[in-house]
C-alpha cells in the first residue's frame, strides 16, 4: 500500500477536531494522505492546515437561520444549567445532548456512506462519543480516538463518567442509575438505529464500542486511573497528550505589560456565558498579571476592558499555553491536556460534561485547582491565583510532567500506532 | 503651518526610503551610509537624512561608530521583516495608542478631548494633534460638540468579514482599472522580503510580522490602480487594517499559501495578465475568510460566521 488515505471524522467541536489536526499532520510528515470529513460549518478549518476536506451534505434541517435559531434556543435552555452540579445535569443537560447525539448520527449516516465510499479510504479515523454505522461498515479499519476523559472508558476503579466524583464516592452507585435512566430513551433509539444498520446492539449507557483494530487516548500518566480490568496495550495506546502544531502567537504588549501571564478559555460554549467572564475581568484588573482572554463569538459584549487584560475572539491554543504561567479553563480535555504537555497549572471551573471529572481529577492528582463556577468572591478568585501562580513545588512537578509529555510526542505515537494498525510499521 | 508632528513624519519617511535604498542595494549588515549618497537618492539635504538615522538608531536597525557615520546593523532579512514594521509601530505614537486601546475595547466609541487627556496624561495639544491624524483616515470623526466618535474598526470577527467583503468589491477593481500601473522597483522588494518570510521555518513565522507585509502588498496593489478614489479609499482601509486588525492567528499551512498568492498574483501583473491577477485576488481574499465556527458544541451543528462569501 503506498501513501495510505486515512480519512478523519471528528465530531463537531474545536476539541476533538484540533485533536484530528495535530494527528494528522505527523501522518501527513510519515508520508500518509490524511482528508477530514467534516461537518457543515467546519468547512475550511481542516484547509487551513492543509488538509483536504469532505463536507458532509447538509441536512434539511441545518439551514443557517435554523441553525442560529437552535444555538439561541440552546443558549437560553442552558446557560442556567451551567452552575449545575453534575448529578442535577443528567437530566437537564446531559439527556437532552444525547438525544441530540444520537439525532446526529441518524441524519449523519446516509451522507456519511455515500462520502467513505467516493473516497475509498484505507482506515478512518473516529474522534466522537458515538459510532456512526457507516464507518463500522465501510470495510476497511477504524481507529477510536478518546479525545474525552478517561472516564469515557469505564472501569470500576474509574470514576463514573461525567460525574466529577472520586472513584470511592458513597454516592456512586446512585449516579451511575440515574445515568443509565437519563440515557435509556435516546439509548433505545440508537440501538434500533443500529440494529437497523446492521451493528449489534451496546449496553445500556454506550454508544460507542472499542475499536477492534486501534484505541486512542490522551490521557497522560501523571492523571491516568490504575484500572482494575488493564486495557490490553496492543489495542489501546495512551499517547500522554496530543498537541498540535500552531501558529505562533505574539502577545500583544498590554497598557500596563507587567507579570506573570494568565490565559483563560472556557472554549466556544464556554464564551456564552459573558456575564461569569465580564465578573472575573473585573477581578483580574486589579491582580498584577496579564490576562489572555478567549471570549469567542462575544467580543462585542464587552467594553472598557482594563489595561492589564486582552480579549481575543480566538488565540492559536498550544501557542499561548506555552508562554502562560497559568491557564484557568472549563476542564475540556484537549485544554487540560495541553495546560499538562506545557507544564502549566489548571484552574479548572468546569460547566458540562467531562469537564466535572477533569477538575476533581486536577485537584487530586495536584495539578490544578477546582472550582465551582457561579460559587466564588473576588477575593478567593484572586487567592487562588496567587496559589497557583506562586507554588514552588506545584511548578516543579508541572515541569516533570510536561518533560515526560513532550518527550513521548502523543502525536507523532499516535500516527505510527495507526499506521501500524495498517500493518505499516515503522521502527 | 510645519507642526513637530508633521516633521517627525517626514523622518519617518525617510528613515522608510532609507531602509528601502539598503535592500535595492543588496546592503548587508556593517555597510556604511553615507549621509550624502543618502541625501542624493532622497532628494533631501543631509540635516533631515541625518534625523532620519538617528530614528534608525533608536530602532537599532543602523549603529554609529566612533570612526565616523552610521552602519547598517541587522542583515537584510531582519530588515525586511522587522526594520519596516517596527518604524511603522513608532509613528503617530498616542494616536497609536488611542486606536489601539479603541480596538482592545479599552475605550469606548465616543470620547471627549478631557477623557484622553486624563487617560494619557498628554497635553490637549497633544490630544488634538492625534485625533486630527486619525481623523485624516476617517477613523473618527468630530460630533457636534466637543466628542469625538470612532468609526467601525477591524476590532471583531463580524468586522472583518465586512472588511474582507469590501475588499472583495473593490480590489480586483484596482486591478482592472485602465490606469494601473505597478512600481516595479517597490513589487521586487516586497517579492523579496515574501520569499525570504516563506524561507522561515514552521513555528517561527510571526503573524503580527505577516500582517505588515501583507499589508504592504494589498497596498501596493491599491497604489497602483491608477483610480484616485479606489486607492484613497483602499490605502485607508489597509491602514486601518494595520493598525488594528486582531484575529491575528493564522495557521502556518494558511500564511504560506497566502504568500504564495501574493507572489502568483505578482507573477501575473509582470506578465501583464491583468485580468488573470484580478481574478487570482478574488481567490486570495475569499480564501481569507475566517472559516472558524462562532460555536460548537457536541449534538449540534456548529454555529457559522455571517458573512461567509
Amino acid at each position: 500500500m503506498n501513501r495510505p488515505v486515512i480519512a478523519f471524522f471528528p465530531e463537531a467541536s474545536f476539541g476533538s477536531a484540533l485533536n484530528c489536526v495535530g494527528i494528522a499532520q505527523q501522518l501527513q510528515r510519515q508520508g500518509a494522505v490524511p482528508v477530514f470529513l467534516c461537518h457543515q460549518g467546519f468547512t475550511g478549518v481542516f484547509d487551513e492546515y492543509g488538509f483536504k476536506e469532505y463536507q458532509l451534505p447538509a441536512s434539511p434541517k441545518a439551514a443557517s437561520q435554523r441553525t442560529e435559531e437552535t444555538w439561541q434556543a440552546f443558549v437560553t435552555a442552558h446557560l442556567e444549567h451551567f452552575s449545575q452540579d453534575p448529578l442535577t445535569q443528567l437530566e437537564t443537560y446531559v439527556r437532552p445532548t444525547w438525544e441530540a447525539i444520537v439525532d446526529t448520527a441518524i441524519q449523519a449516516e446516509k451522507g456519511l456512506e455515500t462520502l467513505i465510499k467516493r473516497i475509498k479510504p484505507d482506515a478512518i479515523v473516529l474522534d466522537n462519543v458515538i459510532m456512526f454505522p457507516a464507518i463500522a461498515n465501510a470495510g476497511v479499519p477504524w481507529i477510536r480516538v478518546v479525545s474525552c476523559a478517561e472516564t469515557e472508558i469505564p472501569d470500576p476503579n474509574v470514576p463514573p463518567y461525567l460525574s466529577g466524583m472520586a472513584v470511592d464516592d458513597p454516592s456512586r452507585a446512585g449516579f451511575e442509575a440515574a445515568y443509565l435512566e437519563c440515557t435509556s430513551a435516546a439509548h433505545r433509539r440508537y440501538n434500533a438505529f443500529r440494529t437497523r444498520r446492521g451493528l449489534p446492539p451496546l449496553p445500556s449507557g454506550q454508544f460507542l464500542e472499542a475499536s477492534p483494530y486501534l484505541n486512542l487516548l490522551l490521557a497522560p500518566k501523571a492523571i491516568r486511573h490504575e484500572r482494575v480490568h488493564p486495557l490490553p496495550e496492543d489495542l489501546f495506546v495512551f499517547l500522554e497528550g496530543c498537541v498540535r502544531e500552531e501558529a505562533q502567537f505574539d502577545p500583544p504588549p498590554l497598557p500596563v505589560n507587567d507579570g506573570p501571564i494568565i490565559y483563560l478559555s472556557f472554549g466556544s460554549l464556554g464564551a456564552i456565558d459573558t456575564d461569569l467572564i465580564g465578573r472575573m475581568i473585573e477581578v483580574f484588573s486589579d491582580f498584577p498579571a496579564r490576562f489572555f482572554v478567549n471570549v469567542g463569538g462575544f467580543l462585542e459584549s464587552y467594553q472598557r476592558v482594563p489595561d492589564n487584560v486582552y480579549l481575543g475572539s480566538w488565540f492559536p491554543q498550544p501557542s499561548i499555553v506555552a508562554q502562560a504561567d497559568l491557564f484557568i479553563h472549563h476542564g475540556g480535555n484537549n485544554s487540560y491536556c495541553e495546560a499538562l504537555y506545557y507544564g502549566v497549572p489548571s484552574l479548572i471551573m468546569p460547566y458540562c460534561w467531562d469537564g466535572h471529572d477533569n477538575g476533581l481529577r486536577a485537584a487530586q492528582t495536584g495539578t490544578g485547582i477546582h472550582m465551582q463556577r457561579d460559587s466564588w468572591n473576588p477575593q478567593e478568585l484572586c487567592d487562588t491565583m496567587t496559589t497557583l501562580l506562586g507554588d514552588k513545588s506545584l511548578h516543579q512537578r508541572m515541569g516533570r510532567i510536561s518533560g515526560h509529555m513532550t518527550q513521548a510526542s502523543g502525536a507523532l505515537l499516535a500516527a505510527k500506532s495507526i499506521l501500524c494498525a495498517l500493518g505499516q510499521c515503522s521502527p | 503651518m510645519k507642526t513637530r508632528s508633521n516633521t517627525r513624519q517626514n523622518h519617518l519617511k525617510l528613515a522608510r526610503q532609507i531602509i528601502e535604498i539598503t535592500l535595492e542595494r543588496g546592503m548587508n549588515r556593517g555597510d556604511h551610509l553615507p549621509e550624502t549618497a543618502l541625501s542624493e537618492a532622497c532628494g533631501v539635504s543631509r540635516t533631515p537624512i541625518r534625523s532620519a538615522l538617528k530614528l534608525l538608531e533608536t530602532n537599532g536597525i543602523v549603529q554609529r561608530r566612533e570612526e565616523g557615520g552610521y552602519f547598517l546593523n541587522h542583515s537584510p532579512e531582519e530588515i525586511g521583516i522587522n526594520g519596516i514594521s517596527q518604524l511603522d509601530d513608532m509613528e503617530d505614537t498616542l494616536a497609536a495608542r488611542i486606536l489601539s486601546d479603541r480596538a482592545e475595547r479599552r475605550i469606548t466609541d465616543v470620547q471627549s478631548v478631557s477623557a484622553l487627556v486624563r487617560r494619557y496624561d498628554v497635553p490637549r495639544s497633544a490630544v488634538l494633534n492625534a485625533l486630527k491624524i486619525l481623523s485624516t483616515d476617517g477613523v473618527v470623526a468630530q460630533l457636534p460638540g466637543r466628542a469625538w466618535a470612532f468609526q467601525p474598526l477591524l476590532d471583531t470577527p463580524n468586522a472583518l468579514a465586512e472588511s474582507l467583503t469590501f475588499r472583495l468589491a473593490l480590489e480586483p477593481q484596482a486591478i482592472t482599472a485602465p490606469g494601473f500601473e505597478m512600481d516595479s522597483q517597490k513589487a521586487g522588494l516586497l517579492r523579496q522580503q515574501m520569499e525570504d518570510f516563506l524561507r522561515r521555518s514552521d513555528g517561527s513565522m510571526s503573524s503580527v510580522a505577516f500582517l505588515h507585509l501583507d499589508c504592504a502588498f494589498h497596498s501596493l496593489i491599491a497604489e497602483s490602480s491608477g483610480n484616485r478614489f479606489i486607492c484613497g479609499a483602499l490605502l485607508a482601509h489597509q491602514r486601518l487594517r494595520l493598525s488594528t486588525q486582531k484575529d491575528h492567528s493564522i495557521p502556518d499551512f494558511r500564511l504560506r499559501q497566502s504568500l504564495e498568492e501574493h507572489l502568483d498574483i505578482l507573477d501575473s501583473l509582470e506578465r501583464m495578465q491583468h485580468q488573470l491577477a484580478a481574478d487570482q485576488m478574488v481567490l486570495h481574499l475569499r480564501r481569507s475568510q475566517i472559516r472558524k465556527p462562532q460555536a460548537a458544541n457536541r449534538g449540534l451543528l456548529p454555529l457559522a460566521r455571517r458573512g461567509l462569501a
